[in-house]
């Protein structure tokens, strides 16, 4: 019996340990990137930042998990749509960052603000042997049969963006191109990087629908991929970040989402090969402005979701 | 007298209870009341249809059998002629290949199907050695069933090997004296006398191929085969969560595995076929002669597949430059270790947080599972047959279906005490997961010991919680470090629990290698696993070297 007690009052003690001057920071990838804002922030005011990564997915279900009892205090996500529907169930605190001035006006809201933004992109490796493609269709072809990967829209936000961007742009077309890439043996290994690391090793080809800023860092880091935008267009997946109305430590957050939007904050984002969200931070690489942007309308996207999840797995998953 | 064993029981009884018998409550009760989660009993069993309505629960179960049973046939095929020739013949080098087929052990699942990925896919390292690849074999039915094979065989192995060497000896020799011949004496005689204990490894095996999430979890998605646990995964860990089909789920996950290891424990204690007397017999093996060289071949064909070639791949890929640049010793690199080294990185400060919450696992289940153990051994009327009952539970319970009871319980709004989003849920967790080993170690080790020694020391006066302290605890230790070792290498390198509950700004090795595979770079996290096995087998290698010289094997038990 003593031992017990011993034991739930050690843990008891850890438990408050945990709660001390921190605060709690649920954000989708890159791990780098978070790690780097929570280092710095903390350098700058004290404050210690707990970070937990993982896909959008995976952020998404642990803030569902957690509704009775939540934890996070701030929250990037990789799909726009996330932020939308929870702020329609009334969970997101209100605040407009002084630092989002310069941010575009379609890129934050009086609930939350982009941290950065990524595209959709291919990603080619240059020694598959397989010709340059250029456009999203090119990849149903028979030269690409069996070479291309893309990532599962239900665990990467940003590739769900891309389905409901394509069919924005194309209509019903885009889910027959996405029946003909699953007939010419596309195949969906799971979210962004395991959709990559095939390609990188050349068992497959292409990426359909990667993000372009994790093939921009692995081209950086002297993988033989090139990122190819298509000039039809694609979408782009601006990553809102919010503050958690159930935060017990509102001006904390606040002053975090203050340091993302500041200048070593967006330095931070731009050096992850992202677009940072300001419009006068300057990116590593091309903006927002050189791309074909196929607008999409997010709040209708969002109320969609499972449908188009599910149509996705039906044509492409499971068929 | 009496009263200092009814408090050790309530102590025992009460850690088992919070540990292991409320999540599982709390499982069955979110099966049958979907809004349990959030504080409403209502619409009960009204979730019960997606066993009808949606079959994929019922597709995955399938799945999970087929893939158990699959497995279960592949380890006859990889361990049991292994085990046959080394029960029963001089291989040179036997210990040798003893320590070899340890080391599948060392490997996490997850870590060696990557390896294999990375090995036979298209342009995998097969294609770029040898100009094929055999991608369409691993992705596939077999190729997962292969790979989890790989991982299990050698419990087959060294099961068959200890049985075949007692009934050989002792039992063949007697049926030779008799006059009959060599293979008459194993067919009629060593065989069906080691059947029991074969059996017994294979459920052991079936059990773990049902709970296995890190080879599905590599591999399925490439497959399209979706098994139960990596079902229960998707349903708590892709938006939106579903919490009454992962409950549903586990209780089929746990009803499968409960059945695999009533029938184990049924068939190994069911009649005794062989006569341990705990002294080593003379065992007469026989030589191989002519034979020598092919069976030394199997052997080193099946350690080459099943040891040196995942082993490998991982160790290639951690020294990888770019993974674009193939096999090639100009794209040789060690930068993918050095964030390993530098203290104050990320994954530094996951291996300190999986030592740590390692060695505190290890200490916690042996108190714990020794006091199990000794109230089960020598405990007397109900409140041993109560803790005889509640210490199979452990058991039972799959890595991730406590996780999932986890938390349900430590989460729900009825929780006065919240640990869930803190460090000591993962080690509340840990202690659930990894009980089993220390109460078996402790409780094989104190069949041993005769109970007159207790009695003797009784008699002399001591009181039973001296006797216990002076006597039985010094004897069982050397079985209980055992276990210790052994819960290290396995906590140190936990996956499926820590990812579903690690807080906040907690990193452990295995969700740090999960995560490098899901959004890092693939270099690091095999840099990272070589770290982990090199630690982790080291440990075990001089742990058993130690116990060898106290006389007695970690793995024996």
């Amino acid at each position: 019996m003593l031992r017990t007690t011993a034991l739930a009052a050690s843990l008891g003690l850890m438990g408050t340990l945990a709660q001390a001057d921190t605060l709690t920071f649920y954000t989708a990838g890159p791990g780098g990137l978070a790690d780097a804002l929570a280092d710095a922030f903390q350098a700058e005011t004290g404050i210690t930042v707990n970070v937990f990564q993982g896909t959008t997915g995976q952020v998404m279900a642990r803030l569902e998990a957690e509704e009775a009892n939540p934890q996070a205090d701030v929250v990037v996500s990789a799909s726009w749509g996330s932020a939308v529907d929870m702020h329609e169930r009334g969970l997101l605190m209100e605040y407009l960052s002084p630092d989002a001035e310069n941010v575009p006006d379609f890129l934050k809201h009086s609930h939350y603000v982009a941290q950065g933004i990524s595209a959709l992109a291919i990603a080619w490796n240059t020694q598959s042997g397989t010709p340059r493609p250029n456009e999203w269709t090119d990849l149903a072809s028979e030269e690409y049969r069996d070479l291309v990967t893309m990532p599962d829209p239900a665990q990467s936000g940003s590739a769900f963006d891309l389905i409901a961007g394509l069919e924005t742009a194309m209509g019903d077309e885009a889910w027959e191109l996405l029946g003909a890439l699953a007939d010419n043996g596309m195949i969906v290994p799971g979210p962004n990087a395991a959709a990559l690391n095939p390609v990188l090793q050349g068992a497959a080809a292409a990426v359909f629908g990667a993000v372009d800023y994790i093939s921009y860092s692995r081209a950086a880091a002297g993988e033989t991929v090139e990122v190819i935008v298509p000039e039809s267009g694609t979408v782009i997946a601006p990553r809102p970040m919010f503050i958690l109305e159930s935060t017990s430590n509102a001006d904390a957050a606040k002053a975090f989402v203050d340091f993302v939007l500041s200048d070593a904050g967006q330095a931070l984002v731009a050096d992850t090969w992202m677009m940072p969200a300001r419009a006068d931070v300057e990116g590593l690489r091309p903006g927002i402005n050189d791309l074909n942007v196929i607008e999409v309308d997010e709040d209708a996207v969002a109320a969609r979701r499972d449908e188009i999840i599910a149509r996705f797995n039906e044509t492409v998953t499971n068929r | 007298m009496l009263r200092a064993q009814s408090l050790l029981t309530t102590a025992a009884a009460t850690a088992l209870i919070i540990l292991v018998g409320l999540p599982v409550l709390f499982i069955l009760l979110q099966a049958v009341f979907p809004e349990f989660a959030r504080g409403s009993l209502t619409g009960a069993f009204s979730k019960l249809v997606i066993l009808t309505e949606n079959d994929r629960l019922m597709m995955q179960a399938r799945n999970t059998l087929l893939l158990a049973f699959s497995v279960m046939i592949g380890c006859l095929i990889f361990g049991l002629p292994i085990g046959i020739l080394r029960g029963l013949f001089h291989v040179p080098g036997a210990r040798v290949w003893d320590v070899v087929f340890l080391i599948p052990f060392l490997i996490p699942p997850f870590i060696a199907a990557i390896a294999w990925m990375m090995t036979l896919q298209p342009r995998g390292y097969l294609f770029q050695l040898l100009g094929f690849d055999m991608g369409r074999f691993l992705f596939s039915f077999t190729g997962v069933a292969f790979v989890m094979t790989l991982n299990l065989f050698p419990l087959v192995y060294f099961a068959v090997s200890r049985a075949l060497e007692m009934v050989g000896g002792r039992f063949a020799s007697a049926a030779r004296v008799h006059g009959a011949r060599p293979l008459q004496a194993f067919f009629l005689i060593t065989l069906p006398l080691s059947i029991p204990a074969i059996a017994a490894s294979l459920l052991i095996v079936f059990a773990m191929s049902i709970e296995e999430f890190g080879t599905p979890a590599a591999l399925a998605s490439r497959t399209g085969f979706e098994v139960l646990v990596t079902g229960i995964y998707t349903r708590l860990s892709d938006w939106p969560i579903d919490l009454s089909g992962a409950a549903l789920g586990s209780v089929m996950l746990m009803a499968m595995v409960l059945a695999a290891f009533t029938l184990q424990n049924w068939i190994a204690t069911r009649r005794s076929y062989i006569s341990q007397t705990g002294k080593p017999a003379d065992l007469e093996k026989a030589d191989l002669g002519r034979w020598r060289w092919p069976v030394l071949g199997l052997f080193a064909l099946v350690a080459l597949i099943g040891v040196v070639i995942p082993l490998a791949a991982i160790a290639v890929t951690s020294f990888m430059g770019t993974i674009s640049g193939g096999l090639s010793w100009s794209n040789f690199d060690l930068r993918h270790y050095e964030p390993l080294f530098r203290s104050g990185s990320r994954a530094w400060q996951a291996l300190i947080t999986s030592g740590w919450l390692a060695v505190l696992t290890a200490f916690a289940t042996a108190a714990i599972g020794g006091l199990v153990a000794y109230i089960v051994v020598r405990g007397t009327g109900r409140g041993r047959a109560v803790m005889d009952g509640l210490s199979v539970l452990p058991n039972a319970i799959p890595a991730i279906v406590l996780a999932v009871g986890i938390i349900l319980f430590w989460n729900s709004p009825y929780q006065p005490l919240s640990l869930y989003g803190t460090a000591a849920i993962l080690l509340i967790a840990y202690i659930g997961i990894l009980l089993p080993y220390p109460i078996r170690y402790a409780v094989a080790r104190l069949r041993q010991i005769s109970g007159s020694l207790d009695d003797a020391a009784r008699v002399a006066g001591a009181g039973q919680m001296q006797a216990l302290r002076h006597v039985t605890l010094p004897l069982m230790a050397s079985s209980l470090i055992a276990a210790m070792m052994l819960v290290f290498a396995i906590a140190s390198r936990e996956l499926v629990a820590s990812i579903m509950l690690a807080p906040a700004g907690m990193r452990t090795v295995g969700t740090f290698v999960f995560a490098q595979f899901e959004q890092g770079s693939v270099q690091t996290g095999m840099a990272m696993s070589m770290v982990a096995i090199t630690i982790t087998s080291g440990i075990l290698l001089a742990v058993n070297l130690w116990l060898a010289r106290q006389g007695s094997s970690a793995f024996s038990g």
